[in-house]
């Protein structure tokens, strides 16, 4: 029995120490260092919240030493960062594209939060298609996982029992909620960023908030769902606020489409939907009212 | 390997079996001071033997404590595990009492290995194992169970542990061997 158990512990560790040559710490913020994983040769992966400033960035390699990094882009949106690091002969992670994870597989959340590589093991909680975070960046597939974060977290990479990189692991998409963004999607962010230094997002500039037209109005104007959007925010010279939206609109149709959610809205962006009109359906004033509404780029300010 | 500890008739906490009576010497086991307030505590060793021990020993700032105590039979003492060094990732159990439950284990990793600096031996064990009040002063074992530290407190969701390679020091240095 003991070695059923004696040979899991080797492999386990086996796991780590190859997939910890490729994680590095990265030292772009006060106190703790986070975590980034050398993805492809001379880049390395890391997560936008962990990095505060844009110069002066060191990463400690898994030999102890003390290397330079370029910040090469970030993505609020995805949470993910780019960094180059010249030179330097560390391991590229090996990554695991398929298969994709299952609920209650074994995996590994790594951090080198330091010098030293640390690790907390747990299985994957909850695995579903595509989601948007609420920056409106599509995630290829959720990944929730059941295990304990620690320092270093952040940036790491959760690895499965042979080592493989099954994403980069963020605590600040879900509200601390430990989720893994795939490797599909770093590998979408990480070309992207590398090509333009940032993710072309289309926005409005508006918040809204589910409302349910009253059944009256709805049948008045031959409606098709009860549930629209109302327009309870509007940045100020925002696309939405220049192109004529104003507050208290209630959003029907967006792009040909019904919208009932604010992920509806997001559909319709994306990174292509840049100064390309959209047609748009309102409730104003209990009439029905066409605009056309042309989403601008979101800045990429940290704030955004 | 584990003992429960009971101070006052109440169980507080778990100890390490490190010498259970083998070739006539007196039993000995040690738990975290913490455990152990008084001078006087009751012990129960796995095989539902129990036996009154006085505090022989006790450090405050290792948060460490040895019992001693008169071994009804002699029972095999805890394997020290003094290499290979532990690496991250590597399984380990803690086993210990919560809630006044026998024999209690969790299985978790090894979460870090500080690097010992300067030839330094670091000062603790963090794992990532869920423990409860109870495993305190109980093994943190290897997955051949052997022991590799003794269980002291939970830093957030991580277990700290006192490395056997400094209670094995502590007690040659402050336990007196009892020669039979």
């Amino acid at each position: 029995m003991s070695t059923v158990l004696q040979s899991l512990s080797t492999e386990l560790a086996d796991a780590v120490e190859s997939a910890g040559r490729a994680v590095v710490a990265i030292h772009a913020r006060r106190r703790i260092p986070a975590s980034g994983v050398h993805w492809r040769p001379g880049v390395v992966v890391a997560t936008n919240h962990t990095i505060s400033r844009d110069e002066n960035i060191t990463a400690t390699l898994p030999d102890g030493t003390t290397a330079p990094a370029t910040l090469a882009g970030r993505d609020p949106g995805t949470d993910l960062a780019v960094l180059k690091l010249a030179g330097q002969k560390v391991s590229t992670a090996s990554l695991r594209l398929d298969p994709s994870p299952k609920v209650g597989e074994l995996v590994i959340a790594l951090g080198r939060p330091g010098p030293s590589l640390t690790a907390s093991w747990g299985v994957v909680s909850r695995v579903d298609g595509p989601w948007r975070t609420w920056q409106g960046a599509e995630i290829d597939s959720l990944l929730r996982l059941d295990l304990a974060i620690y320092d270093g977290f952040s940036g790491g990479p959760l690895i499965d029992g042979a080592g493989r990189v099954l994403g980069i692991n963020t605590s600040a998409l879900a509200r601390g909620v430990p989720v893994t963004i795939p490797v599909a999607t770093v590998e979408r962010i990480v070309g992207e960023l590398l090509e333009h230094g940032a993710i072309r997002r289309a926005y409005l500039g508006i918040g809204t908030q589910q409302v349910r037209v009253p059944e009256s109005l709805a049948r008045k104007l031959e409606l098709k769902g009860d549930v629209a959007l109302l327009v309870v925010s509007l940045e100020p010279g925002g696309p939405a606020d220049r192109d004529g939206l104003l507050l208290g609109d209630v959003l029907l149709e967006l792009g040909g489409a019904a919208v009932s959610d604010a992920a509806d809205v997001l559909a319709k962006l994306g990174g292509e939907g840049v100064g390309k009109p959209l047609a748009a359906r309102v409730i104003r004033g209990g009439q029905v009212k066409m605009l056309q509404l042309t989403p601008g780029e979101r800045p990429t300010s940290r704030a955004a | 390997m584990t003992a429960q500890v009971r101070t006052r008739g109440a169980a507080t906490g778990a100890g390490v079996l490190w010498n259970g009576g083998e070739s006539g010497a007196r039993g000995l086991v040690i738990t975290n001071a913490h455990v152990v307030r008084g001078d006087r505590a009751t012990i129960e060793l796995s095989d539902g033997a129990v036996a009154r021990a006085r505090v022989v020993a006790r450090d405050r700032k290792r948060d460490l404590a040895a019992l001693e105590f008169e071994p009804g039979r002699a029972m095999a003492a805890t394997v020290v595990r003094d290499s290979p060094p532990l690496r991250v990732g590597e399984l380990v159990i803690a086993i210990g009492h919560p809630g006044g439950l026998v024999g209690a284990a969790t299985l978790g990793i090894v979460q870090a290995t500080e690097s010992a600096r300067e030839g330094r031996a670091p000062r603790w064990i963090r794992a990532d194992v869920r423990l409860a009040p109870g495993f305190s002063g109980g093994p943190l074992a290897d997955a051949t169970g052997r022991l590799v530290g003794v269980n002291t407190m939970m830093q957030g969701n991580l277990a700290l542990a006192v490395p056997a390679a400094a209670v094995e020091a502590w007690v040659r240095r402050s336990h007196a061997p009892v020669a039979p």
